[in-house]
């Protein structure tokens, strides 16, 4: 999908969620579900294939985030899949998190654990990571297991690598 | 005395004592010891001449002419000898000729042989060492090759042994108290930075 799709589909999405006033709510759930449908082949096939029936897709997204996540979320990923824009899904919910996050003056700030962050953890980190760049932040939080231990936080094209994945690799590579 | 002369004086003596009928006198006498009688001279001496000139009227033209025919044909075969001698000598000259000249190309054709010797010698010679030299280089190379292989299959073997041993070690260790230590240890390290 080109840009200016992606781009379309991100501010129908963005203004439907700031109409219904879930911005963050749903940015949130997208933002998820997006890491999740990224990291997730058997998910991501079954949501791109075009064999299977729209409303056959639709009722997986259902399904999967009927209980998780709010109607509105639900219902923007439906659609989405519904109009066979899957494999753009990461890429319209990354630009309506940036969009939400510049309507509010901040900056996405991924952050990538192995394990979930306590509260008071998520707190510190993006405090210090407000320290770090100097930016005010939109922090999502990605729990992502192939990292193995430590933190990975990307700011923009500012990457913080704290990984035992990453230190594994330049261990490996040394060998 | 000579028997010719001995019977032709008998036979004289013979007839002149029975026509003068005078003493018969012995006829094998003789009144020199060395010299016969006088007509016997006389008539031995006109029938010597008589015989020589016949034999000059008769048989000289052929002695004469067989003296000839013998001189021209040992003239002839002096000649013939003269003719083969020159053609010997001069066989013997090309001979020896040949025979120098063969000495020359047998001198010649040594020395180019050996000349072709010692050229193939230092062809083969630079040959087998250019050959000697590529093998070895070869050789070099492939040992070369073979050590670097052997030595990057067991450098990579043991980095894909040591990353399994990292991954195995290091995923085992990774408890939860480990996992809150890196977190904290990554805010720190962060939150140190402005």
């Amino acid at each position: 999908m080109n840009d200016n799709r992606i781009e379309g589909y991100a501010r129908g999405l963005f203004e439907i969620a700031r109409a219904e006033g879930v911005v963050d709510a749903v940015e949130d759930e997208l933002f998820q579900f997006a890491r999740s449908y990224e990291s997730n082949d058997a998910l991501r096939n079954a949501l791109t294939d075009e064999q299977i029936p729209a409303a056959r897709r639709q009722a997986i997204v259902e399904d999967l985030l009927g209980a998780q996540a709010s109607t509105t979320t639900m219902q923007l990923v439906s659609m989405v899949i519904g109009a066979g824009r899957g494999r753009d899904l990461p890429a319209i919910v990354d630009n309506l998190v940036a969009k939400a996050s510049a309507t509010k003056q901040l900056e996405v700030a991924e952050v990538r654990t192995a394990v979930p962050l306590t509260t008071n953890q998520h707190v510190r980190i993006k405090a210090a990571l407000v320290n770090a760049t100097g930016k005010q932040l939109n922090m999502k939080v990605v729990v992502d297991p192939s990292i193995l231990g430590g933190v990975v936080a990307t700011v923009g094209d500012t990457v913080i690598d704290g990984s035992v994945r990453t230190r594994i690799d330049q261990l490996k590579s040394r060998l | 005395m000579n028997p010719f002369v001995l019977s032709a004086g008998r036979l004289f003596a013979v007839e002149e004592g029975v026509e003068e009928g005078g003493e018969l006198h012995d006829i094998t006498q003789t009144p020199s010891v060395f010299w016969p009688e006088p007509y016997e001279i006389i008539f031995g001496g006109f029938a010597s001449l008589l015989i020589f000139g016949l034999l000059y009227k008769f048989a000289g033209p052929l002695v004469k002419k067989a003296m000839a025919a013998r001189t021209a044909r040992i003239q002839a075969e002096l000649d013939g000898g003269e003719a083969a001698r020159t053609a010997a000598q001069a066989e013997a000259t090309q001979i020896r000729a040949a025979m120098g000249d063969i000495d020359s190309e047998r001198t010649r054709m040594l020395a180019q042989a050996d000349e072709q010797a010692e050229r193939i010698l230092d062809e083969g010679r630079t040959r087998t060492q250019v050959e000697v030299a590529e093998l070895q280089a070869r050789a070099e190379a492939d040992l070369s090759a073979a050590s670097g292989r052997v030595g990057d299959e067991l450098r990579s073997e043991i980095a894909r042994l040591s990353s399994a041993a990292v991954d195995q070690v290091v995923t085992g260790s990774l408890d939860d108290a480990t996992h809150q230590e890196l977190i904290e240890s990554f805010i720190t390290r962060v939150g140190a930075r402005s």
